[in-house]
């Protein structure tokens, strides 16, 4: 569990991050991708998270390089996916730094996938705008417990949409490539107690699907719920017990921290 | 059904059964300068590199599946095709396939250069076995061999996805009727179903390439009709990956070619999250 916009108390948002890797798999075979940061401004927040593909080769590595190009930088529209070419040419650099052997230098030759949500916040007017490509989700949650509703859900809003194959971002660029066309953008604003949640595909999917059979899914993962990474842990083994592919999965919980709300106001 | 997860831990089974008879000399589809000989390396050695590199993650292999070639028609005998050294081996893991070829050959091909252009590389085409014709056609008993094999695959994986045996030939088996053999492996299976067999038919006559047919109307020959016969139903999921992947699939389906290089049939299995824009 983590804090890291602000080691001190004045910091707007709350942000904590918990991840898990497949069952079977390392730690080190971990391959989404989470970053926070606070902005140039102490009332300013970036979130990233993505989900690199299990089909490609070196995708933990690009899902990395894109969360933390997201945080860094200042743009948060589609033009962000027209600004790949530094941590493109970054990640060719590491694969390309080793022999490989035929059947890995082939398959790095196809390029690292992922998918990817990115946020940026304002904590004085309370607004958002998101960016994804893929099947990476935020939810919007609002509401005092136990009557916690979904007010918002981004980029994709029921459990039936999310499939084997969806289009993701790649660490090569291609000229019948193109992700602009794929790209979702999306804004809002925080009512009072609102938080935000970004998950990575498979739990997105659980969440939701759990969401519409009524069940109370936004407390579950609320700060109630989810203290430890123990208690997620056995988040992720409900959700893998209830049938939910065996995927990494990672969660990034943003909340407003109350204190700040009273200092500012 | 079909819905056990493909991992290191619970691998899947490829079996492939290459028709070495003589009759494999003859012309492929009409051709002058083309044997179904050389059509069936082709495709063998296309589909185990697009596996292995299916496999590949990072700068290692993972062990997704287990692997078996039966040769059948040098000297009218029936075993594992494999060479060099991974001779009388009737089944290995993906990792020693891909490090074990016979040879492995340079071409020259356009590539993405990662900027949006293109640019010639120098890329590596590995070659496990090489065209043969020779002898009879023992199908029937190609197909017990794969049975024996999947028999001892389903005792020690009994949970997981169930092999998939495929079976390249012009169709002519000169050891009996191969139907029966074929229904009685689709017999064997694991908890999450019964073995798949798939068939891919090189015959010599000219036609347009049939791929994954939901009836035999249409088929050029009676070879045909009994291979379809012998194919197995795709499942949902296949039916689907097959049209996500530009061929024609529909309702009923059965995994089936004619006269075509079926090389998409490995990403009929799902290992996980598979980009819709990786090619």
């Amino acid at each position: 569990m983590i804090d890291a916009l602000h080691p001190v108390g004045v910091a707007p948002f709350s942000v904590e991050a918990f991840s898990c890797q497949k069952a079977g798999n390392a730690r080190t075979e971990y391959e989404d991708a989470w970053a926070i940061r606070g902005s140039d401004s102490p009332t300013r927040c970036r979130v990233a998270i993505a989900d690199g593909a299990t089909e490609s080769s070196f995708s933990a590595l690009w899902a990395a390089l894109l969360v933390e190009n997201f945080v860094r930088g200042r743009v948060h529209g589609p033009e962000f996916f027209q600004r790949l070419g530094a941590i493109r040419r970054l990640w060719r650099k590491k694969v390309r730094r080793r022999p490989l052997p035929w059947y890995a230098a082939e398959k790095a030759r196809k390029g690292a996938y992922a998918a990817f949500v990115g946020a940026s916040l304002n904590a004085v007017n309370r607004a958002w705008r998101a960016v994804a490509i893929g099947d990476c989700c935020m939810f919007q949650v609002t509401g005092l417990p136990p009557n916690l509703e979904l007010a918002h859900c981004f980029p994709l809003s029921h459990s039936e949409e999310f499939g084997s194959s969806p289009f993701l971002v790649g660490s090569m660029q291609k000229s019948d490539d193109d992700p602009l066309p794929h790209v979702r953008v999306s804004e809002g604003v925080l009512q009072g107690n609102d938080a935000l949640y970004f998950a990575s595909d498979a739990l997105a999917a659980w969440l939701l699907r759990r969401a519409e059979k009524g069940e109370p899914v936004w407390e579950a993962i609320g700060p109630q719920g989810i203290r430890t990474e123990k208690d997620f842990e056995a988040l992720v083994a409900q959700a893998r017990e209830e049938g939910t592919r065996n995927d990494d999965m990672t969660l990034v919980r943003l909340t407003r921290r109350a204190t700040w709300e009273r200092g500012a106001g | 059904m079909y819905s056990a997860e493909i991992s290191r831990k619970n691998p899947g089974c490829f079996i492939f059964l290459l028709d070495q008879s003589a009759s494999m000399e003859d012309p492929f589809g009409g051709s002058a300068d083309r044997r179904k000989a050389d059509e069936l390396a082709t495709i063998i050695n296309k589909l185990l590199h697009n596996l292995s590199i299916r496999c590949a993650k990072g700068d290692s292999i993972y062990d997704y599946f287990h692997v078996g070639v039966i040769g059948y028609g040098q000297d009218t005998v029936v075993k594992s095709a494999f060479d060099g050294a991974m001779t009388g081996k009737d089944l290995v893991p993906i990792s020693e396939l891909a490090n074990n070829p016979l040879r492995i050959g340079d071409r020259v091909k356009k590539a993405d250069d990662g900027n949006g252009g293109l640019v010639e590389q120098s890329v590596k085409f590995p070659l496990w076995f090489e065209a043969k014709h020779a002898g009879g056609t023992p199908m029937s008993s190609a197909f017990k061999m794969a049975a024996e094999i999947v028999q001892r695959w389903v005792a020690e994986h009994a949970k997981g996805f169930p092999p998939i045996v495929i079976n390249i030939t012009d169709g002519e088996s000169t050891d009996g009727d191969p139907v029966p053999e074929a229904k009685a492996l689709c017999s064997l299976g694991s908890d999450d179903g019964a073995t798949l067999v798939f068939n891919i038919h090189l015959s010599s006559a000219a036609g347009n390439p049939i791929e994954l047919p939901a009836s035999d109307e249409g088929l050029p020959d009676k070879f045909a009709k009994q291979l379809f016969e012998m194919s197995s139903n795709l499942t949902p999921f296949m039916i689907g990956r097959a049209q996500e992947l530009g061929m024609p699939a529909g309702d009923g389906a059965r995994g089936f070619v004619f006269n075509a290089q079926p090389v998409q049939v490995i990403q009929f299995l799902d290992i996980g999250t598979r980009p819709a824009n990786l090619r």
